[in-house]
């Protein structure tokens, strides 16, 4: 009796633990099959309708009724307003995030933390709508700009959206510092401003490093929110109050009228392709960021 | 690293041979300075608040909430997207909490430290990098392309648990680490198999954290739109506008809002856009109180008293 009872229990754990190890390994199978199919996919624009790849990546002829599926716009517009967010957004979220480790009184952070989390639960769409109705005609107004939609206004509303990945793993990183080194900078005779400047900052490094480079993943894959608000020109910013476009901005305006293996559709792929390898690329800084922690 | 071991750096903002008094204004300055940022978040976030009620208040009627969408003429509502929102999101809430679940307590309470463990967490980081919109192509190319769905809610929903899959993984995880591991040993102590444990005592004691992450990402999934504008199409069902086949399309209130302002014909855009995003900020307010409500209910009712 005892002993079926104790075999069936046997059993069941094989069983369970088969099916909780399968659906960990779904998610290799499904980076596996993102990475496959767009890997295919993003490389018909070289494989099928053989463009080089330096003309893609460099030339900025964006013409493909004229077959010149030319990149360089789209890419420069992309690390524009990604250095645009990182350079407003990134030092800012890292003031912030000493501010909830090191400064803030509890009830502060209480007001603060929730304040950030609706910050993260805005959709991107409604980023833009409030770009597009408050930026736009801001920026219309007080500058040179005809028609307000510009590279600043795309910034501007990037750099808000990553304050909160910016704010949360920054204050993390300087959570995680242990005591001892605030007590003894202090016991030093430091001020609190001191002990920040000197001290923590450069002993949470690595961690704030974390939180920029994924601040940067969030604003290079950014969509709708840029998409409202930066103009969509085909052409290089003339300044930065000037109408661009990035690789995602023209992906979601473009996608929905192409023809289904049309070089167009193939250049998209493209740039979803290019956009996949620098999150990748991305993600394995972070892995290397932390590992020189440990 | 050690204070001793730090090299005095002369570049910094406040010298070494500054005296006590200027060193302790500079402290002040930038306790203030710093104060005011942090209070200038709270403020940004009040000022889109009343912005957005400023702009779309008087648009939330009845007529509009529930009312049927325009393809030309003005005074359209957002019934059916407001239906496919939710719609989406149940079904994609469906496919992801189990397989989430299990995946997270797989890597917390089972996996051994080894070449399988670090391809699913490497994996894991990896697809939760990935941008919405390369998800979305990716959505498009197997659900429409491959398996010939067309545009639907189900296409949708599978990509965006794609999407989610790695976040509430690891809001599982989380969760299952905040149980104090007496509990496993307690549990293991008197005969309970791995498993057992797992479901009657783990689980249970996590609930709580497990059900506000899965409902803050809930907000998320709600509001999302890059991925489905590929995948869950950008019309409503031509059967039924509260259609409950998953194969057919099924245009959110988010796409809705995007496709309005570019690319719909209507006359009543800014009517529809700041109606629809006031509906959207509102959703955001209702799924974070309800995560935190929910969650610590669930908590107390599974946990607070003995059964």
């Amino acid at each position: 009796m005892i002993s079926s009872i104790a075999r069936r229990s046997h059993r069941t754990e094989r069983i369970a633990l088969t099916v909780i190890r399968m659906c960990a390994g779904f998610v290799i199978l499904a980076m596996a099959a993102i990475l496959l199919y767009l890997s295919v996919e993003g490389t018909k624009t070289f494989f099928v309708d053989h463009f080089s790849l330096l003309q893609f990546l460099f030339s900025p002829d964006y013409d493909l009724d004229d077959n010149h599926p030319g990149a360089a716009i789209f890419i420069v517009g992309t690390l524009l307003v990604t250095v645009f967010a990182i350079v407003v957004g990134g030092p800012f979220g890292i003031a912030v995030g000493v501010f909830l480790s090191e400064i803030a009184p509890k009830r502060m952070a209480q007001l603060l933390k929730p304040a950030i989390e609706l910050l993260v639960g805005i959709p991107s769409v409604v980023y833009g709508w409030l770009g597009l109705t408050l930026l736009v005609p801001l920026i219309r107004d007080h500058t040179s700009s005809p028609s307000g939609f510009s590279l600043a206004g795309a910034g501007i509303v990037l750099a808000i959206m990553i304050l909160p990945t910016v704010i949360s793993l920054s204050e993390d990183s300087f959570n995680s510092l242990p005591p001892s080194l605030r007590e003894g900078s202090l016991a030093l005779g430091a001020t609190r401003f001191q002990t920040i400047v000197r001290v923590l900052l450069p002993s949470a490094s690595s961690g704030l490093a974390v939180a920029l480079i994924l601040g940067i993943a969030r604003a290079v894959g950014e969509t709708l929110a840029i998409q409202l608000v930066i103009g969509n020109a085909t052409a290089f910013p003339k300044g930065i109050f000037g109408p661009t476009a990035t690789l995602t901005t023209v992906i979601v305006g473009e996608m929905p009228s192409a023809t289904q293996g049309s070089l167009q559709e193939h250049a998209l792929f493209s740039m979803a392709f290019l956009l996949l390898i620098i999150a990748m690329v991305l993600i394995l800084l972070v892995r290397f960021a932390l590992r020189k922690r440990t | 690293m050690d204070v001793a071991t730090m090299e005095p750096r002369t570049t910094s903002l406040v010298g070494a041979s500054t005296s006590v008094r200027a060193r302790k204004l500079a402290d002040q300055i930038a306790t203030v300075v710093l104060w005011i940022m942090a209070s200038s978040i709270i403020l940004l976030l009040a000022l889109f608040i009343v912005y957005m009620f400023y702009l779309g208040a008087r648009y939330l009627t009845p007529s509009f909430i529930f009312g049927m969408p325009a393809e030309t003429s003005a005074g359209g509502g957002v019934g059916p997207e407001i239906y496919n929102s939710f719609y989406i999101l149940i079904l994609t809430l469906i496919f992801t909490v189990p397989i989430s679940t299990a995946a997270g307590v797989y890597l917390q309470e089972y996996a051994p430290p080894g070449r399988f463990r670090e391809l699913v967490v490497f994996s894991a980081e990896s697809l939760a990098t990935i941008p919405s919109i390369v998800m979305g192509l990716f959505g498009l190319l197997v659900f429409v392309y491959l398996f010939k769905w067309q545009f639907s809610a189900i296409g949708g929903a599978l990509t965006l648990t794609l999407l989610n899959l790695p976040a509430l993984m690891r809001v599982t995880q989380e969760a299952l680490k905040s149980v104090p591991d007496t509990y496993r040993e307690a549990s293991m102590g008197m005969g309970a198999t791995r498993w057992q444990t797992v479901l009657n005592v783990v689980l249970p004691s996590a609930i709580g954290r497990m059900t506000t992450g899965i409902v803050l990402i809930a907000g998320r999934i709600f509001g999302e739109t890059a991925a489905l504008i590929f995948t869950a199409g950008l019309s409503v069902s031509e059967n039924d506008p509260y259609d409950l086949n998953p194969f057919h399309t099924a245009e959110t209130l988010a796409v809705h809002l995007w496709y309005t302002h570019t690319e719909s014909i209507v006359p009543d855009v800014d009517r529809i856009g700041n109606g629809s995003a006031l509906v959207l900020l509102i959703m955001v307010f209702v799924f974070n109180i309800a995560a935190r409500v929910g969650g610590r209910a669930l908590s107390k009712r599974l946990t607070g008293r003995p059964t």
